[in-house]
Formats: structure tokens, C-alpha cells, sequence
């Protein structure tokens, strides 16, 4: 997958009412490009089958 | 005994003494006020020291202790409590000028059950802000590693960490998400105990991540842990993912006798190639594994080839989870948040949802490995960190993409268990040779969902058949 430019990361904060620019654009951009690479290349058998429950709370003591 | 060595008692001992009424509450608390006035401007563990209220605490302790009413092993001992967790009429800031003057009027319920084993809150200490796991981000500047002042305490309970390590507390409690009591207590050289998800109350801890969030110890031996989770264990009403499931006797449970009982030693952080674990922790785990062995366990081998891999899932959980609840700080703030934190609330809004998604379905297959596993062996073994504490920047620049995926990665050691929502320690096993006194090793001990015990049974068994905590930080 490409990586986002400054451009886009910046149209994607005006629509959740962040403004960024400058070298703090730049930072998030990495950041968040580091994360949908790493994100992406998370290809495990099955996980698309998933029931995505984020958490089961144990019903009985160890 | 001198009062100035009163902190170098571990809190179990102090509390021997102090049912037997040979040092006072008074006398503890002064003892360990002195030494914060001396120590904690090298390391800077606190934001808040209530003296005055903790010396209120700690005459009415004595009162009752001098009258036969002895609460038990937290009676009268000074404990710090991260700045993230509500403390009456104590500021509470997580470590952010945004909460810079934020007086909380009611207690956490962890606070309220420290109290009611009559421990004397001591102060508040220091953290990355908002617990987003840097340890540099704090407003009043960061926590240092009291074995070496240069080096990273380890995040984000950074203060809690250094506070119990360098003798300013006798025990604390941190908070743990992705690893945050777990981290601090592997790099000072301590014991940290996430408790199960669902075990202790998270009423009145500002929240980090509400589906991973813990409140746990980090204490300078197993048996003063297991006092302290023992003190704060337990159904809340408060928290409706407190479960009524019973609280042992924690300090009973550490028998000494580990025969017979199941070791997974976890073969992805022994490799390099896989987990980029140091070479020094790697052989540090194995000869911990073998003293288990020793010890009577059946140490086997285990695999959990997702789980090492889930560094950048539990960041994404994390990360969506927090910022979901600063929306309006962030938009109306910005500058009053620290640089390295504002970037990343700034990500995290940007998480597409499929992506949010894909990590809670990587989070339900590591935790259905580690589950699965956890059927097989009594606890599991690796390490804490992939390293010990490394000299700690004071600059969050995330300079590339590749810097980012770094950082990315370091949850994969202690995510997993936070991942599954069960209970892991970290507890300290060797040195490297670093510096004066070297540099804390740590072995990561999970157990099944609500087996504490076991973990703490475990890890008392090793240290004590081990001279590692012992050792004193340089400081």
C-alpha cells in the first residue's frame, strides 16, 4: 500500500476538526502510515472469521 | 535500627514492626518523607506529596494499632499512588496541564480500600501524560531509573516505578494497559502484577483504554504484591466489569512449592529474529527457567507465534480507545497537551474503523492462543522487555514512518496478556553489566484469568530461591 501524503493526512484532521500542519503534520503522517502498514500486513488464516468481541469475561475462577 | 533505615525494609518487614508496635506509623512515614526530600529531586517519582494528610493517616494508624486495632499487612505503610488515580482533596493532574488543578472530591475505589486497610497515602507519582506510554511527556518533567538517573524508568506508571525502587515508597500502585505497571517494574528492577481484567475496581482511574485499562502493584518483593493486590482486590459496584469472583489470601498462597506445577517457557522472545530480544535477557530467562525447573516445575516449551506479533494491534486499540476520551480537549487545548501526546491523539483520530476493527480480530486470536495455551501449563514465561533500560531521549520526534513502526512494535512483549485480559508479573531476574550496580533483567509470569495466585506463588518460589532483589539501586 502507498503511504498517505501531509496533503491527505491534512484533509482527513479537517474532517474530524483537527487542524495540522507543519512539522506536526509530518509526525502524525508517519505515524499513522507506520500503523496501516503494519496494520496491513497482518495477514493471519482465519482472522477475517472473527467474531471482533474486545473482550470475554471468564465465567468461572482459575 | 536507625529511622533512616526504614525504607530500606521491604513493606511486609515494616509491617512486622509495626504490628509489634517496635516503629510507629509516625515514625515509618517521617522516615520515608526524609528520604523523599533527600532522593526524589534526582529522580523526580512524584507530582504530589501529601505529607500533612498522610501524617493525619498515619497518627490515626498509630491510634488504633496502639489501641489493638490492627488492620493488617497495610497498616501504617506508606504507599504512592499514581497521579492518574483519584485521591480526595489531592491533585489528581495525569501528569497534564490540562488537569493541572484538578481536585478530586471523591476517592478511587482502589484509594478508599487502601485507606480501609489503613495505609497512608503518601503522594502521587509521577507518569506519562495521560498514560500514553512515553516517559518523558509528564508537565513536570520526567521520572528517572533510580539504577541509573540517564536511563528510561520504563512507562507510563514511570513515578511509581522509581518511586518504590529508589525507597520513596514502600509500596504503590500502577496503572497497566499495554504494559504500563509491567514496563516500570522490568527496568527498576521490581515486582508488577497486572491483576485480571475485571478483578480490581477501575472506579475513579481516569481512563486510558476502558476495555484493557488495570490498577495493580508494583512492590520490591512478591509477598509485599501480593499484601498490596490483596488490600485492593475485589467486586465494586462502582465498576460493572468487576467480577464477584473470590480474593484468596494472596500472601497464603506463596508456599514456596512450585512441584509439579507447569511452565510454558515462551520460545518467540528467546529469538532474536523474531522478537529482537537482547541477548542478555535471553539467557537471563533461561536460567530463571532452569531454577523453575530445579524448583520441581516441568518447564516445557511454548509457542505463541501470533502473540509476538501483536505489538501494532494493541497500539491500535489503545490508541483509538484514549482519544475517544479527549475530543474536546483536543480540539479546544492542543497546546495545552505535550507535543509527543498531541501527535498521537492526532493519529488516533485519524484510525480508520476497519482498521480498529482488523485489531479487535487480532485481539480475539491472540487471546484465544493464549487462552489455549494457558489450558496446557499452569503459568507462562518470557521476558518482560526485550532489553534493559536504555538512556532515555527527551525527544519524541517521530522523525519516519520506520522510527514509528519501531515503537510500534515494543508492545508485543507485554500486549498479549493485556490483549487476553488475564494477569501477568513482571519480576526482576538478573543484571546486565552496565554502569555502577548494573541494570535490572526481567521475567514476565502470566497466569490463567483470575489465577493470581499461581502467578504469585510462582514468582515468591523464584526469588526466593534467588539473590536478585537483594541488590540495591545506586542511589
Amino acid at each position: 500500500m502507498r503511504d498517505l501524503t501531509d496533503a491527505e493526512v491534512q484533509a482527513m484532521g479537517y474532517a474530524v476538526g483537527l487542524e495540522l500542519d507543519g512539522t506536526e503534520l509530518t509526525e502524525v503522517a508517519h505515524s499513522l502510515n507506520a500503523i496501516l502498514e503494519m496494520m496491513d500486513a497482518l495477514e493471519v488464516p482465519g482472522l477475517n472469521a472473527v467474531e471482533p468481541v474486545p473482550l470475554i469475561l471468564p465465567d468461572t475462577e482459575a | 535500627m536507625e529511622q533512616s533505615d526504614i525504607p530500606f525494609l521491604s513493606a511486609t518487614q515494616l509491617a512486622s514492626l509495626i504490628e509489634a508496635r517496635q516503629v510507629s506509623p509516625e515514625e515509618a512515614l517521617n522516615a520515608y518523607l526524609d528520604r523523599i526530600e533527600q532522593v526524589n529531586p534526582k529522580v523526580n517519582a512524584y507530582i504530589t506529596v501529601c505529607a500533612d494528610e498522610a501524617m493525619e493517616q498515619a497518627r490515626q494508624a498509630g491510634q488504633e494499632i496502639q489501641q489493638g486495632r490492627y488492620r493488617g499487612p497495610l497498616h501504617g505503610i506508606p504507599v504512592g499512588v499514581k497521579d492518574q488515580v483519584h485521591t480526595t482533596g489531592i491533585l489528581t493532574t495525569d501528569a497534564s496541564k490540562i488537569r493541572a488543578d484538578f481536585i478530586p472530591t471523591e476517592d478511587a475505589t482502589v484509594v478508599a480500600k487502601l485507606k480501609e486497610a489503613g495505609a497512608v497515602i503518601i503522594g502521587k507519582t509521577n507518569m506519562s501524560e495521560f498514560a500514553i506510554g512515553d516517559s518523558f511527556s509528564s508537565f513536570k518533567g520526567p521520572a528517572r531509573n533510580p539504577w541509573d538517573l540517564s536511563r528510561d524508568p520504563g512507562t507510563s506508571s514511570t513515578g511509581s516505578g522509581a518511586a518504590t525502587a529508589a525507597r520513596l515508597c514502600a509500596t504503590s500502585l500502577g496503572e497497566d494497559t499495554g504494559g504500563s505497571i509491567r514496563g516500570p517494574a522490568s527496568l527498576c528492577g521490581l515486582v508488577g502484577l497486572r491483576p485480571t481484567w475485571g478483578r480490581v475496581s477501575r472506579y475513579g482511574a481516569d481512563g486510558a483504554c476502558w476495555s484493557i485499562d488495570t490498577i495493580g502493584p508494583i512492590s520490591r518483593t512478591v509477598e509485599d504484591c501480593a499484601a498490596t493486590i490483596g488490600a485492593i482486590a475485589g467486586y465494586d459496584p462502582k465498576d460493572p466489569y468487576t467480577r464477584q469472583v473470590p480474593v484468596p489470601d494472596y500472601r497464603q498462597a506463596l508456599t514456596g512449592d512450585i512441584t509439579g506445577l507447569k511452565v510454558g517457557l515462551v520460545q518467540e522472545y528467546l529469538d532474536s529474529e523474531k522478537s529482537g530480544v537482547d541477548p542478555r535477557v535471553r539467557d537471563a530467562i533461561i536460567a530463571a527457567a532452569g531454577v523453575l525447573s530445579e524448583l520441581g516445575a516441568e518447564v516445557r516449551e511454548v509457542s505463541l507465534p501470533l502473540s509476538v506479533n501483536c505489538g501494532v494491534a494493541i497500539r491500535t486499540i489503545t490508541h483509538v480507545e484514549r482519544v475517544s476520551l479527549h475530543p474536546e480537549w483536543l480540539r479546544e487545548r492542543p497546546q495545552d497537551y505535550h507535543h509527543n501526546t498531541r501527535v498521537s491523539f492526532s493519529t488516533a483520530n485519524l484510525i480508520p474503523a476497519p482498521v480498529y476493527y482488523k485489531a479487535q480480530k487480532m485481539r480475539a486470536m491472540v487471546r484465544q492462543e493464549v487462552l489455549g495455551a494457558l489450558e496446557e501449563v499452569d503459568v507462562l514465561v518470557q521476558p518482560t522487555s526485550a532489553a534493559p533500560a536504555g538512556v532515555m531521549s527527551m525527544d519524541g520526534t517521530v522523525a519516519s514512518k520506520e522510527q514509528a513502526k519501531q515503537a510500534l512494535h515494543r508492545g508485543g512483549y507485554t500486549g498479549p496478556y493485556s490483549l487476553t485480559g488475564t494477569t501477568a508479573m513482571s519480576i526482576l531476574c538478573g543484571f546486565s553489566s552496565e554502569g555502577d550496580g548494573g541494570l535490572p533483567l526481567a521475567m514476565q509470569i502470566a497466569g490463567r484469568p483470575f489465577d493470581e495466585a499461581t502467578v504469585l506463588r510462582v514468582g515468591h518460589a523464584y526469588e526466593q530461591a534467588t539473590p536478585w532483589h537483594n541488590r540495591l539501586p545506586p542511589i
